[in-house]
């Protein structure tokens, strides 16, 4: 297993020419709504996707349309839409040099049209991925897959993905003094552990079992967490794609979240995530250790629209960061309406 | 034109403006039992309350100064902040002076803090003085009529008349 090294996006969703190295570490995108977070998180997360079991069988092109779901399934659609023909290209590079690369143009129908290139040698070693979206799944994990393979609901393939691992059974053998750590750590947050009956998820703990249906949105998030951990889903050389960690979580919590990503960042998970969230992003600042690698990628659109990006190995090095912005205006209109105008 | 210094840390008070050091133990003589804010300004509508922390002072040793923000962002210093500002309230008041609203100016010399940092301070600063009064509505006679907790870049924008600057520089 390997990381994921860097990214070059031509004319891919809202990207014009995105040309941005990774960390090995966490990676945490930032911008404003419509710059392409998960955009870029899907892109790598579908090269990740088909090196591994039954994805293996599918195309990088396919994974890709499968992912973001274009209407009618065309994958012209991704292309940057411009008055004009326009070429789209996606390439993933990682470490060793393993390259994987999808090109199509606007007119592009079918995921087979597309010109996929570096795909035997991409898929020759494994890349466990998991991808985390922004809604919580697991409470509707009930027949959830059953109608997915019926292709009777619209939903991103990410949703089925994450339900599959979810209910991968328990890693054999005994549980590493790490893991165990982080696993103690989740469980502690969540008050319990997770258990499966059927396709129904439970929190365990004292009072009984919880169906999950009953438990706050945040907390299932997490119980997702240590569900990936325990099933060896997150082990060392396996990549997390994290869809924006602070969705229905309290701030209190934020700080065991963001404890729990640098722990798995220690333990050899490299980490992309997105967010909106200051309390997120101050958290990595504060607790940030020396040897943990993070990079902070902001993405915004330029004068022409089309979206570009900055990176930074530290968090004072963000810009432009629209996290900090809003806050900074919040700060100025809160010291206009408590002082007023001084006058002298 | 007057200088208000603490430290290394200054303010320049226009011509006829008139402010004075109010944390002197000598002139203030409750020291022993009353806080105190370190100047006070008198302006034509409204009088400021101004207290100046300078974690970046230069003659500060590095981790002090990396203790100190540590307790300001986490909301240690806070007590301290609001006894200053009703002691000294309280002080003027006994003293027949508290005649014009009063604002509270709390200057960080830090350039470490973000807006952020600084707004959170605020907020916590107008909860714990307290700006609102039982139920959370006006009080009656508010003894406060409003709070900040600014750095250097922040007081200069919104009192350009009023410049704070470092002694040293």
């Amino acid at each position: 297993m390997s990381k994921i090294t860097h990214i070059k996006l031509d004319n891919f969703t809202s990207f014009a020419a995105l040309d941005e190295a990774f960390s090995p570490g966490v990676n945490v995108i930032i911008g404003a709504n419509g710059t392409g977070k998960t955009h870029l998180l899907k892109a790598l997360y579908a090269a990740c996707a088909v090196t591994v079991g039954e994805d293996k069988e599918k195309s990088y092109a396919l994974k890709l349309r499968n992912v973001f779901s274009p209407y009618e399934g065309r994958m012209g659609r991704l292309a940057r839409r411009q008055s004009t023909s326009v070429k789209a290209k996606v390439a993933v590079t990682r470490a060793g040099g393993a390259k994987l690369s999808a090109e199509f143009s606007n007119h592009t129908n079918k995921p087979e049209d597309v010109k996929v290139t570096g795909e035997p040698a991409w898929k020759k070693s494994e890349l466990a991925s998991a991808y985390i979206p922004v809604k919580e799944m697991l409470a509707h994990a009930p027949g959830f897959l059953a109608t997915a393979a019926k292709r009777e609901i619209a939903f991103e393939e990410v949703y089925t993905d994450i339900i599959k691992r979810a209910f991968l059974p328990r890693l054999m053998g005994p549980t590493d003094k790490n893991r165990q750590r982080l696993l103690t750590a989740l469980q502690k947050a969540i008050d319990g552990k997770v258990v499966a009956k059927g396709e129904h998820f439970f929190l365990k703990n004292q009072q009984g079992d919880l169906e999950f249906t009953l438990l706050a949105e945040g907390m299932r998030k997490l119980a997702l967490v240590w569900l990936l951990i325990q099933n060896g889903t997150l082990l060392s050389g396996s990549i997390l794609f994290w869809d924006e960690p602070e969705a229905n979580l309290n701030p209190a919590l934020m700080g065991e979240v963001v404890e729990v990503i640098l722990e798995l960042q220690r333990l050899g998970v490299q980490v992309f995530l997105t967010t909106h969230n200051y309390v997120l992003l101050k958290e990595f600042d504060l607790r940030k250790q020396k040897d943990d690698a993070i990079r902070y990628l902001s993405l915004f659109r330029d004068e022409s629209g089309a979206v570009t990006s900055n990176a930074s190995d530290s968090y004072l090095g963000v810009d432009p960061n629209a996290i900090a912005s809003t806050f900074s205006d919040l700060y100025d209109r809160e010291i206009k309406r408590g002082l007023g105008v001084i006058k002298v | 034109m007057t200088v208000l210094a603490e430290d290394d840390l200054q303010i320049v008070l226009p011509a006829g403006v008139v402010g004075r050091k109010f944390d002197d133990e000598t002139s203030h003589g409750l020291s022993h039992c009353m806080k105190a804010v370190d100047f006070i300004v008198e302006l034509e509508d409204r009088v400021l309350f101004i207290e100046f922390k300078d974690p970046e002072n230069p003659n500060a040793l590095q981790k002090d100064s990396a203790a100190f923000i540590k307790k300001f962002l986490g909301g240690q210093l806070d007590t301290d902040l609001k006894t200053k500002y009703r002691d000294s309230w309280l002080y003027e008041w006994a003293e027949g002076r508290a005649k014009k609203p009063i604002y509270y100016l709390v200057l960080i010399g830090s350039s470490a803090l973000s807006d952020a940092d600084l707004l959170a301070r605020t907020d916590s600063l107008n909860r714990q003085i307290p700006v609102v009064g039982p139920g959370g509505g006006s009080w009656k006679k508010p003894f406060v009529a409003g709070c900040a907790v600014m750095n250097l870049a922040t007081w200069n924008k919104t009192l350009p008349h009023i410049p704070a600057s470092r002694v040293g520089l």
